[in-house]
């Protein structure tokens, strides 16, 4: 795959000449090693460690009385847990995106940003794989999805999509974990020889596996990593398309269509380029990392969520024709109820949120503009929250005969558990700020490099 | 296999005779090798096989348990010298298999008889008599609540005195002294307040007791009642009579206002008659009977009915009085001006009743004024109906108006202080008594009072003695069915909580205190039954022959009746009616019917004030709104329910409700129509107003959207029509091979044109299954456990639209989406088509019901099925898994009774046939709408009902292969209401 | 050969010098080479050894295994093991196997890539010689390191010392052995 030459491209970094380098691992390894924004980041820790609480204290309540505490009903029995899940596990996808396709189809660029954008996707992945956990009637068997030898001589059933999204999430969560660390390595090892106290060496020692940057390793280094990265891709695709399967496979009005998984994916990668564009922006400011996360670097996120809006905005028109297209009456009843029935304002509110304030990314001005992208992209998060919802509840809520139809209105104990993940998320996202180098030094370097080669 | 378990056993117990210590056990140890005991094992345990490793010990150990201590125990079980009903007498049913009584459980005084099914002497199911004329099998879905209701944990416990904890020794105590004062005047001063009843036993204690005391004054009072009935017989006939309608004799009914498929004690009586009639129409050439109904509130009979024609309750005895005119030849009376619309059906039905004289039944409800009523039969007795349609006998209820005053009477009495002592037993006035009576008031002039009921009721808390009653299942008693047929009611299990039955406390009030029920049953009987017929009628649940005597040459007395002046026809009128799940606040305490969907609203845990979508319109009433209704110094408050097809100006408010003393279930939900209810005009008040107050009140329904749209899940055919070919192949297209199913494919039949929407099949299924009670909360958010489910449509112009209802059970498609959802194998296919639910295996993903079409998966959100009380865990079914929290679960068709015919059949080693199984639901449905049994015996009624040209699955072009299906519902569409 | 020398270490500030040295090296004949950079140099690793051409192979075998591992088991556990009917479907429902055998094979193929990838470097190892060094933490910042291992049957202290200063090496370091 190295054969293709590399594109050539306008220069991104703008580094000191003669000490680029130097710069590189000073600006990136102080961030662990004394540590400069102490107090904004204790704010946002508390901040975040509060709803963390607040996760332990629902999850407490949810499993000591049972899933009543939610707002599910027959027939909505799937509420905002799975929607929640599709839409974290979307928001993961961006970060394997980002590094696996771009790496392979030698976006240089992409080296100042997988790395915080690979963490994002190990915890949005993890917040996904944990939310049908909670979710579970009777939790404490979740293992019985496992194929595992046991005393009752039983299998899990592996027609069911459930079984399926288990194991893909089961891979996806390991991969992402091997890809996020082997990629760590050599940056381990030059935060290792910064560290000038025992303790950060010790650690980061043994973490760097004793990485010495012998040109032979970085050489098997790098065709693992590609392999990796090669291997990824498909894994990122089937693994949406199977969390969209787990609907698709019901005969329910609104979910029962092949255009669920290529819609599912392509809004899987446009609402993660969102969340990375939020990160990369506040990692940006709050550590005036303006030579490393550059203005191009933002214009370029801002295309790539033009583009992939659009591609989302396809799957709601496909959608929307094809329920039109079938002549199906129940088809056409929930489109009508997302359209204009009951879910028109989550319906509207996903289309306006994702595609209208979208469309100033076509002009270079907002483009490069850290505040109005940060803006645009926390609305397609929004957006695409509200996506999730309304595909998972409308298809329920009415879905075949008018005696059951019914609602559903989350509880407190529902929002508990979903801001209670989202502060998850952060917690560990302030961590890995604090005590691992968030940006990938070695690998801007090389972009630098290489730059200086090609122009 | 040679010679039965017992004798086997008696005879392997005479090898031990004398044996003692360790030759005891060597010849213990021969015996569990031998091949007799081998036979006792296969007996007990059909295919029964050990491993060979510590097989000797297993067998031992047995042998010791069987022969030493005898087959597993019994229990507590039930009374002495009750019967078990069984094939042959020699022959009680082995410990471990449920027994059943032929008994009979009371309703309105009337007997409801049942097989009473106990485990271990816990009756925990009760099924129709199918020996018994008046059931055939078939009960409503008070009966089966009664099993609820024995348990119920809030029913009176002990007697009590000005409402402390009192003894029954000293409620004797109090009784002798009283009954001192009494005898001393002969009675004077001493009244006794009954409700009517069918029991010959009670009634010969009472005209015993009269004896002792002539001048004892009886008083009778049912809420809901037919008194008004008996005296149209009276105006009608000069003389009191029972009146019964035999609906299979009738090809044409028009029904002005009886609600005869409604609930109540002739409920099941009818709905048979109809049946069968309505069932003939189904095979080509047979007459259907035809139901012509004009009613001011929506009831089943109107959803049934082929024309249904609304008209306020007000205007029913002008059009009486001019059906009478027009069908009449005498004492009529000068038939009122009636609307051009009404004189048009009017007359059509006239025309139609004349030309079935003799078939023909013209029911007028028995809410209306006598006169009117009397009108009615006499037509009906001049088109020669009386003995065919209409059958008269000698009164089945007692007191008639002869024997006892009215409560009216009774409060004159007690408020002008003439009342020294009274005695209330079973009724329970102080909540039923109409508002303007003021019957509390009038009570508390008394000096003594006593209460005997069920529950620590409104009025034992105004009573100075409460005793508390044994239920109808834990007493000796008799009682009467509709025809006046007899059921000896024989105890089920030993009084629960310590009350003694009613016969027991009227030989208290007769100065018998020690006289036991059995007895005063049995005396009663002694000159009918000698011991053997009295152990026969035990065992088969009646007493034959004792069918009130028809009452032939029956001259309608000549006296012209004149109609009572109506109402003023300005403002609205307000019908007041019996609610539909808990009657009249008798089974108020009842979680089971508190939770039954009432038919039409499928409405729980409430009543509501039913009024029509033009009045909704014109008042600004919305559903769920809480509204007042003025009448007169008369007011009432309680939400608002829009009903289609409701008269314009016609309100509905259903009594039962507003409880104020019951249990810790019925207490203090809806509002009370009793007191609003005037003692005069007890089910009609007219110029009423309503208005909104601008309050909202939550009502719990498990059906929020009744309106059929696009898609029709009740299909139509027109009479003597097919439904249109189905593209059977398109349908069944599939992508997959077939799986076969070679021995037995259970299937079920739900027949729409029989199917009543009486709920029975909805509770038999609830008592039968361990299916919770959830409460109002759980079923206001849609998380009602019902495994069986009735929706009830309306199609067509709100203001007059057709009603229909289709009981959906699970489907057990044979393509089930919900099982390929399932990721842990809980929901998977039986070989004998069964879609099963593994509750120990479900994780609770609900994916299941996710992708169920039909939503019939029920899901236990919380620990739904622990019992309030340890006491009411008992009235599980033992043979049926209660479901934990977070687990799946739905319709099995009962799997349970499948396997236990499974057993039996491999006991008698002979192939399970299709008809050796029935499900709770088809057993109980009193038209037999619901058909169980094996697709593949093409004689069985299911196969032959799947070929019939009105048969259709539910969604099946969804490809799922539906195994429950059903057949359309016949009524001439477009043309609808021409008679 | 002076037993307590690893080798000899050349330090270069910038990559281009650091080839041009090592190519110089091997035409002099020396091969107990290595080099140590902040970044992957491209053409370094194939001039200086392993080529590492055997994990592409590695991670097919792997991925196939998975793959292969998935279906069986899957085939087994519906159609030996617990055969049941569930939803009318075949009891070898193929299509709905795909994807977890899918998801095996990743899981195999990124597994043997990587543990591939660890054992050919002898990784995790924490201590090695050349950490000796003082200067050589710089090698994950902005030097560059040649280094000649004192086993080389050509490696001479001062000729090889003499020879790597006349490649223009900054310093040349002696690592000590271990």
């Amino acid at each position: 795959m190295a054969a293709a030459s590399p594109p050539r491209q306008r220069r991104i970094y703008r580094l000191p000449e003669g000490h680029e380098f130097r710069t590189v691992t000073e600006q990136v390894a102080a961030i662990p090693l004394h540590y400069p924004q102490r107090l904004r980041w204790w704010l946002g820790f508390i901040g975040s460690s509060l709803l963390l609480g607040l996760l332990i204290v629902s999850a407490a309540y949810l499993f000591s009385e049972g899933i009543g505490v939610w707002g599910n009903t027959i027939p909505v029995n799937w509420g905002i847990a799975i929607s929640n899940t599709v839409w974290f596990i979307g928001i993961g996808h961006a970060g394997t995106f980002i590094s696996a396709l771009l790496l392979l189809t030698q976006q240089h660029w992409r080296n100042s940003l997988n790395r915080f954008a690979e963490a994002m996707t190990l915890l949005a992945a993890t917040c996904a794989a944990s939310y049908p956990l909670f979710h579970l009637g009777r939790p404490f068997f979740f293992y019985w999805v496992v194929p595992y030898p046991n005393t009752m001589a039983l299998w899990p059933q592996f027609r069911s999509p459930l079984v399926w999204d288990f194991f893909a999430f089961a891979t996806y969560i390991t991969v992402s974990l091997i890809f996020w660390y082997i990629g760590l390595v050599p940056d381990l090892a030059a935060v290792r020889d910064r560290a000038t106290r025992r303790l950060p060496q010790v650690l980061f020692g043994i973490f760097a596996l004793g990485w010495r940057g012998s040109a032979v390793h970085w050489e098997r280094w790098r065709r693992a990593y590609l392999l990796v990265a090669v291997v990824a891709l498909p894994l990122v695709v089937s693994v949406h398309s199977g969390v969209s399967l787990l609907f698709a496979v019901g005969q329910i009005p609104g979910w029962h269509t092949t255009v669920f998984p290529p819609y599912f994916v392509l809004g899987a990668v446009f609402s993660g380029f969102a969340v990375v564009i939020m990160i990369a922006i506040t990692l940006r400011h709050a550590f005036r990392l303006y030579d490393l996360v550059t203005r191009r670097h933002l214009e370029l996120l801002g295309l790539w969520l033009l583009a992939t809006g659009w591609m989302t905005a396809y799957g709601y028109l496909a959608d929307a024709f094809m329920a039109w297209y079938s002549g199906d009456s129940f088809e056409r009843g929930t489109l009508l109820d997302r359209l204009a029935g009951p879910f028109w304002p989550i319906y509207w509110g996903a289309v306006i949120c994702n595609f209208v304030p979208l469309q100033a990314l076509w002009f270079p001005r907002p483009r490069r503009s850290s505040f109005v992208l940060f803006v645009i992209a926390f609305l397609v998060t929004v957006g695409m929250w509200f996506e999730r919802y309304m595909l998972v509840i409308s298809g329920l809520f009415r879905d075949f005969l008018p005696s059951s139809w019914g609602g559903y209105v989350p509880t407190f104990w529902d929002w508990g558990i979903f801001f209670g993940l989202i502060g998850f998320f952060l917690f560990f996202f302030f961590l890995f700020v604090r005590f691992l180098p968030a940006v990938s030094m070695f690998e801007i370097k090389e972009a630098v490099w290489e730059e200086e080669h090609d122009t | 296999m040679t010679g039965r378990p017992e004798r086997e056993i008696a005879a392997l117990r005479a090898q031990l005779q004398g044996e003692r210590g360790p030759r005891l056990w060597r010849s213990l140890e021969e015996i569990a090798e031998s091949p007799a005991f081998a036979r006792v094992l296969g007996a007990e345990f059909g295919g029964f096989a050990l491993p060979e490793a510590g097989r000797r010990d297993v067998l031992r150990a047995m042998a010791a348990s069987i022969l030493l201590a005898g087959l597993p125990g019994c229990g507590k079980g039930p009374p002495d010298a009750v019967l078990p009903r069984v094939a042959d007498p020699a022959d009680d049913p082995p410990p471990d298999r449920p027994r059943q009584y032929a008994t009979a459980v009371t309703f309105e005084g009337f007997a409801r008889p049942v097989l009473a099914t106990t485990y271990a002497g816990r009756p925990v199911k009760l099924e129709g008599n199918p020996d018994h004329p008046a059931s055939r099998g078939a009960t409503d879905a008070f009966t089966q609540a009664a099993v609820l209701e024995l348990y119920d944990p809030d029913r009176s416990q002990s007697p009590t005195l000005l409402g402390k904890e009192s003894g029954w020794d000293q409620a004797v105590q109090a009784m002798v002294t009283a009954r001192r004062d009494w005898l001393r005047n002969g009675g004077e001063g001493v009244r006794l307040l009954v409700e009517p009843t069918t029991s010959p036993t009670f009634r010969r204690q009472i005209e015993a007791l009269r004896q002792q005391l002539p001048q004892l004054r009886l008083h009778a009072f049912e809420p809901v009642g037919k008194e008004r009935r008996e005296a149209a017989a009276r105006l009608a006939f000069g003389r009191p009579l029972a009146l019964r309608y035999a609906l299979e004799h009738a090809a044409v009914v028009v029904s002005l206002e009886d609600d005869l498929l409604g609930p109540g004690p002739a409920q099941v009586d009818h709905a048979l008659g109809w049946s069968a009639r309505r069932r003939g129409g189904h095979d080509a050439g047979a007459e259907a009977i035809r139901l012509h109904v004009a009613e001011s509130t929506p009831t089943l009979t109107g959803a049934m009915a082929d024309t249904r024609r609304i008209v306020p309750s007000a205007r029913i005895p002008a059009l009486v009085a001019v059906l009478a005119a027009a069908l009449g030849r005498d004492g009529a009376p000068a038939a009122p001006e009636l609307s051009a619309d009404e004189r048009g059906f009017v007359s059509s039905w006239a025309s139609e009743l004349r030309a079935h004289r003799g078939e023909a039944l013209l029911a007028v409800g028995a809410h209306q004024p006598p006169e009117v009523q009397a009108l009615a039969l006499r037509v009906n007795a001049q088109l020669g109906q009386l003995g065919r349609t209409l059958l008269a006998s000698e009164p089945v209820v007692w007191p008639g108006a002869e024997a006892a005053g009215t409560l009216q009477e009774l409060v004159a009495d007690m408020a002008a202080g003439r009342v020294q002592a009274l005695v209330v037993l079973g009724a329970n006035p102080a909540y039923t008594a109409p508002g303007d009576l003021d019957f509390t008031a009038a009570l508390q002039k008394v000096p003594w009072r006593l209460h005997a009921g069920l529950h620590r009721d409104e009025t034992a808390g105004f009573c100075h003695w409460h005793l508390p009653l044994a239920h109808p299942l834990e007493s000796w008693s008799d009682a009467r069915t509709v025809d006046g047929t007899a059921t000896i009611l024989q105890p089920t299990v030993r009084p629960l909580f310590g009350g003694r039955s009613v016969h027991e406390v009227v030989a208290l009030l007769a100065g018998d205190p020690w006289a036991r029920d059995r007895e005063i049953v049995r005396a009663t009987w002694r000159d009918r039954l000698d011991d053997d017929a009295w152990r026969a009628a035990l065992r088969q649940g009646f007493v034959p022959g004792t069918a009130a005597a028809p009452v032939g040459d029956l001259a309608p007395s000549p006296a012209p009746i004149g109609l009572p002046p109506a109402g003023g026809d300005r403002g609205l009128e307000v019908v007041i009616r019996p609610d539909p799940s808990i009657w009249d606040g008798r089974f108020a305490n009842c979680a089971w019917l508190q939770e039954l969907p009432k038919p039409l609203t499928k409405l729980t845990w409430d009543n509501v004030l039913l009024v029509s979508p033009a009045l909704a319109a014109e008042r600004g009433l919305a559903t769920g709104d809480v509204a007042r209704i003025t009448l007169g110094d008369r007011e009432l408050r309680g939400p608002v329910w829009v009903q289609p097809g409701q008269a314009a100006h016609t309100v509905t408010a259903h009594l039962g409700y507003g409880r104020k003393r019951i249990g810790r279930v019925g207490q203090g939900i809806g509002y009370d129509a009793y007191a609003f209810r005037a003692s005069t005009k007890p089910w009609l008040g007219t110029g009423a107003e309503i208005a909104a107050t601008g309050d909202r009140h939550e009502l719990a329904t498990t059906q929020p959207h009744h309106r059929m749209d696009e898609y029709r899940p009740v299909r139509l055919v027109a009479p003597g029509k097919a439904l249109e070919a189905r593209p059977e192949e398109e349908n069944q297209a599939s992508l997959y091979p077939d799986w076969d199913y070679p021995e037995i494919a259970w299937a079920m039949v739900i027949d729409l044109d029989l199917c009543i929407g009486c709920n029975a099949c909805v509770l038999a299924c609830q008592a039968e299954n361990n299916v919770p009670s959830v409460g109002k909360h759980e079923i206001g958010m849609g998380r009602e456990m019902h495994w069986l489910r009735v929706d009830a449509y309306h199609d067509g112009d709100p203001l007059d639209p057709s009603f229909y209802f289709q009981p959906v059970p699970c489907m057990h498609c044979e393509k089930a989406p919900c099982e390929v959802g399932c990721p842990v194998n809980a929901a998977v296919h039986t070989p004998d088509g069964l879609n099963a639910q593994v509750y120990n295996r479900c994780v609770g993903t609900r994916t299941c019901s996710s992708y169920c079409p039909y939503k019939v998966r029920r899901f236990n959100w919380f620990e739904y099925a622990k019992p309030a009380e340890p006491i009411v865990a008992a009235h599980y079914n033992p043979e049926v898994t209660v479901r934990a929290r977070g687990v799946m679960e739905k319709c099995t068709y009962c799997i349970q009774r499948i396997a236990r015919a499974r057993i039996d059949a491999a006991l008698e080693d002979r192939p399970l046939k299709g008809s050796d199984v029935i499900t709770a639901c088809a057993a109980v449905c009193p038209t037999t709408a619901i058909r169980f049994g094996d697709r593949n015996d093409g004689a069985s009624e299911v196969a032959r009902a799947q070929k019939s040209p009105r048969h259709y699955g539910l969604l099946e072009e969804l490809g799922v292969r539906p195994r429950t299906t059903y057949l359309a519902r016949i009524a001439d569409q477009g043309e609808k209401g021409e008679g | 050969m002076t037993p307590e020398l690893y080798g000899l270490m050349a330090e270069f500030d910038h990559p281009t010098g650091l080839v041009a040295a090592a190519e110089a090296a091997r035409e002099e004949g020396y091969r107990a080479l290595d080099a140590y950079t902040p970044i992957p140099v491209g053409d370094l690793g194939p001039l200086l050894g392993d080529p590492g051409s055997r994990l592409p192979v590695l991670t097919f075998i792997g991925g196939a295994l998975g793959a292969a591992g998935g279906l069986f088991m899957q085939w087994y556990a519906d159609v030996i093991d617990y055969t049941i009917n569930i939803g009318g479907r075949p009891l070898a429902s193929w299509p709905a196997f795909v994807l977890p055998a899918f998801e095996l094979g990743v899981l195999g193929a990124v597994g043997f890539a990587v543990s591939g990838m660890l054992i050919a470097n002898r990784l995790p190892r924490l201590h090695h010689p050349v950490f000796a060094v003082d200067r050589f933490r710089l090698a994950s910042e902005d030097r560059f390191f040649l280094c000649i291992r004192a086993d080389d049957p050509r490696f001479d202290r001062k000729d090889t010392r003499a020879f790597l200063e006349h490649q223009g090496a900054k310093h040349v370091h002696e690592v000590p052995a271990c």
